[in-house]
């Protein structure tokens, strides 16, 4: 199964995705922008996989490269293995149209950024779900008893919400709607990206214990995106940390939010907001996040990172574990001497069921 | 209730017009009552005239006699328009009301294909930019279409007549019909009715459907640029189904309004380019009467048109929310 050295902790037992060397490109006229640098990881079938980074550092780009449906103009390269309940495992990257548009939402769907225009404002809530049915051969009422039903599960009101037009609706009711309709042909993948970065925070936390039932009643897969670690701590089985269009560090989330093995994390937990921490208390990360035009050599944080040498200048550090059987990784020289250098200030996780 | 207030205000607007009008014959020097007066003296002799009589009479062509008090004429006068008697018309003898059914659904004929094809051929123009946008048929296709849009119509009126018909003689120079046809729905009479509309037709046309295809343009753009246009490829709506029902359903919907007020303008440019081609429509006769000082006709004419443009904006006000569900009834009171 594993087509890297056995120490590659982006493997993992069981994948729904194998992604492999996958990288998107935007052709710029200040030069080639690499906004996803040759990424590999895998996703495990059932898990919910947290991917978190700050603002532009290629999350957007990861969650659509796995429909292949990355914005125009960018060029998306690499392997991404599909591998579906029944059937074969399925090359994503490169397949017809007509398959690719098969595959998408019918088994593959995605909650997009900005889900608060994601529905045509003048076409009914419902109109959605019975095109969406139909244009994939779906009997259309019996589809439309499971719209109901998930709108239902999700606490809103079937007839109120699909006989509505998406201005009537609330950012929250439309968030869950459109969660609805990404499940409406009953996918195995859902991949969210950002779906609750408009709302407000009690709406946030309310979605998201939605999300965990659901996942769990109907064995969906989720690949889950946010910029606001606290938010996915309670929901992700596993975390991967995304930092100038590259992997960082990966593990399982409560590893991962507890012993952090990458500085950059470290950072990321330490000016992560918290309900609990004072505002005065936060602290941002120091320096800028890099331009994808031109990202810096050897270890891309070198030039933020407070551990930083000649070797991080010059070599790039892999992402892998020092222990083979160890599925926690991180993409750093010195690993060992991030615990006591870079301190937690943030005392507390919750560890999630 | 709102529908009702904007009723209520097309009435109020459509009394003031008539009050205008209504000033109008009475405060213009050498107004109404005066040319009538003036054509019976001269025809009569200024030593035999009786007052009565001549009173009779200028009430007869404009509903208002000049004996009565102020208010009773005012009364008079909009009563019996109300009724549609619009006076007599001084020139030709004969009732402005029935001038005006004659002449209406000849401008009514070329003012609905003119706008018609124009925002046809602006829709879908303007989509098929859009679709190409910064290519070099998006880019000719704007700087052709602001050109065009720039060039008055009558200005276009002028430049086809003289070319298509007097040096070229492919269109008639003026009229609506070949004198001779009956009337009838035979193919030729159609037909003929057709050949002279071409002229006038385009001469509206080929100068607005440049408007409507940069508008439609903008609109479209914007909305392929939307991100329920990416979830709905990602849903797998077909392609073609995207652009009718996606970008040129809600790229069209907030034009809807543009298209009823130039409509409404519409009416008031027939006055030159019916002259031009001397087709017997409204604007036709309009002109005709101020040159002819004919003022019952010329009041009546402007009643029509200032009516017409009323009753399109009221329409395009008390439909559009309806039309377009994104707009609420409290949006579409601002539109105006
Ligand atoms: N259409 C585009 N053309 C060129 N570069 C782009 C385009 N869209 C995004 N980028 C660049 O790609 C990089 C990664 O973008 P991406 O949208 O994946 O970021 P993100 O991590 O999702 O950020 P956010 O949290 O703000 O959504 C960014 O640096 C951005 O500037
Ligand atoms: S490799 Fe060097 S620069 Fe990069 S994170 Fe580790 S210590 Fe910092
Ligand atoms: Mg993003």
């Amino acid at each position: 199964m594993t087509t890297m050295q056995p120490t590659d902790v982006s493997t993992v037992e069981d994948p729904i995705f194998e992604v492999r060397n996958t990288s998107v490109s935007f052709d710029m006229a200040r030069g080639e922008s690499n906004v996803l640098d040759s990424v590999s990881m895998d996703v495990r079938r059932g898990e919910v996989l947290g991917v978190v980074g700050e603002s532009g550092s290629g999350k957007s780009m990861f969650a659509s490269a796995l429909l292949d449906a990355v914005v125009d103009p960018g060029m998306v390269t690499g392997d991404i293995t599909f591998h579906p309940e029944s059937g074969e495992p399925v090359e994503i990257l490169g397949l017809p149209e007509d398959e690719i548009k098969r595959i998408r939402w019918e088994q593959i769907a995605m909650v997009f950024q900005g889900a608060m225009s994601s529905f045509n404002p003048t076409m009914t809530v419902g109109a959605h779900f019975e095109e969406t049915l139909s244009v994939h051969d779906r009997p259309v009422e019996a589809g439309m008893d499971r719209a109901r039903d998930l709108l239902s599960e999700l606490y809103l009101e079937p007839a109120q919400v699909l006989g509505s037009y998406p201005h009537e609706l609330s950012g929250g009711m439309k968030q869950r709607a459109l969660i609805a309709l990404a499940l409406v042909l009953d996918p195995e993948v859902l991949v969210m990206d950002e779906p609750t970065a408009a709302l407000d925070l009690l709406m946030q936390r309310n979605i998201i214990e939605l999300i965990k039932q659901i996942a769990a009643e109907r064995d969906l897969t989720i690949v889950f995106i946010t910029h606001d670690l606290p938010l996915v701590a309670n929901l992700a089985d596993r975390l991967a940390v995304l930092y100038a269009f590259e992997f960082v560090e990966v593990g399982p989330a409560y590893e991962v939010l507890t012993g952090a093995k990458h500085p950059y994390t470290r950072a990321l937990l330490n000016s992560t907001p918290n309900l609990d921490t004072p505002r005065e208390e936060m602290q941002p990360i120091a320096g800028a996040a890099p331009d994808p035009v031109s990202v810096p050599d050897g270890c891309s944080y070198h030039p933020r990172c407070p551990l930083a040498d000649e070797r991080c200048v010059e070599e790039d550090p892999p992402l892998d574990a020092d222990d083979p059987a160890d599925d926690h990784a991180a993409a750093c020289h010195y690993v060992e001497r991030v615990r006591e250098e870079i301190p937690l200030t943030l005392q507390e996780v919750r560890r999630h069921e | 209730m709102y529908a009702l207030k904007r009723v209520g205000q097309a009435a109020v607007t459509l009394l003031s017009v008539i009050t205008i009008t209504f000033a109008l014959i009475r405060a213009l020097p050498g107004g109404p009552g005066d040319a009538i007066r003036a054509q019976v003296m001269q025809s009569g002799g200024s030593s035999n005239v009786d007052m009565t009589q001549l009173n009779a009479l200028v009430e007869s062509y404009t509903n208002v006699d000049p004996s009565t008090p102020l208010y009773v004429q005012y009364w008079d006068y909009v009563t019996s328009i109300l009724q549609g008697d619009l006076g007599q018309s001084i020139w030709y003898g004969r009732p402005v009301s029935e001038i005006i059914v004659q002449a209406l659904p000849w401008t009514v004929l070329l003012l609905t294909i003119a706008i018609l094809l124009t925002f046809a051929i602006g829709i879908v123009l303007g989509a098929a930019m859009a679709y190409a946008e910064g290519t070099d048929f998006d880019v000719g296709s704007t700087v052709v279409s602001m050109l065009l849009n720039s060039v008055p119509y009558y200005i276009a009126a002028i430049l086809l007549v003289y070319f298509l018909s007097i040096q070229f003689g492919v269109f008639p120079q003026s009229g609506n019909v070949s004198s001779g046809l009956e009337p009838s729905l035979s193919l030729s009479y159609v037909g003929d009715v057709l050949y002279h509309a071409v002229l006038p037709v385009a001469s509206l046309v080929i100068t607005g459907f440049g408007g409507t295809a940069i508008t439609m343009r903008g609109n479209a753009i914007q909305e392929i640029g939307e991100d329920y246009i990416r979830v709905a490829h990602l849903r797998g709506v077909p392609g073609r189904r995207i652009a009718v029902r996606y970008v040129g359903r809600n790229a069209i919907l907030p034009m809807y309004t543009q298209f009823m007020i130039s409509v409404g303008f519409m009416f008031g440019g027939s006055v030159i380019l019916e002259q031009i081609f001397a087709y017997p429509g409204l604007g036709y006769y309009l002109l005709e009467a101020i040159s002819t000082r004919d003022y019952p006709l010329m009041m009546g004419g402007f009643l029509v048109i200032a009516v017409a443009v009323m009753i399109c904006v009221l329409i395009a006000d008390l439909t559009y929310s309806r039309i377009d569900p994104r707009i609420s009834d409290d949006d579409a009171r601002e539109a105006y």
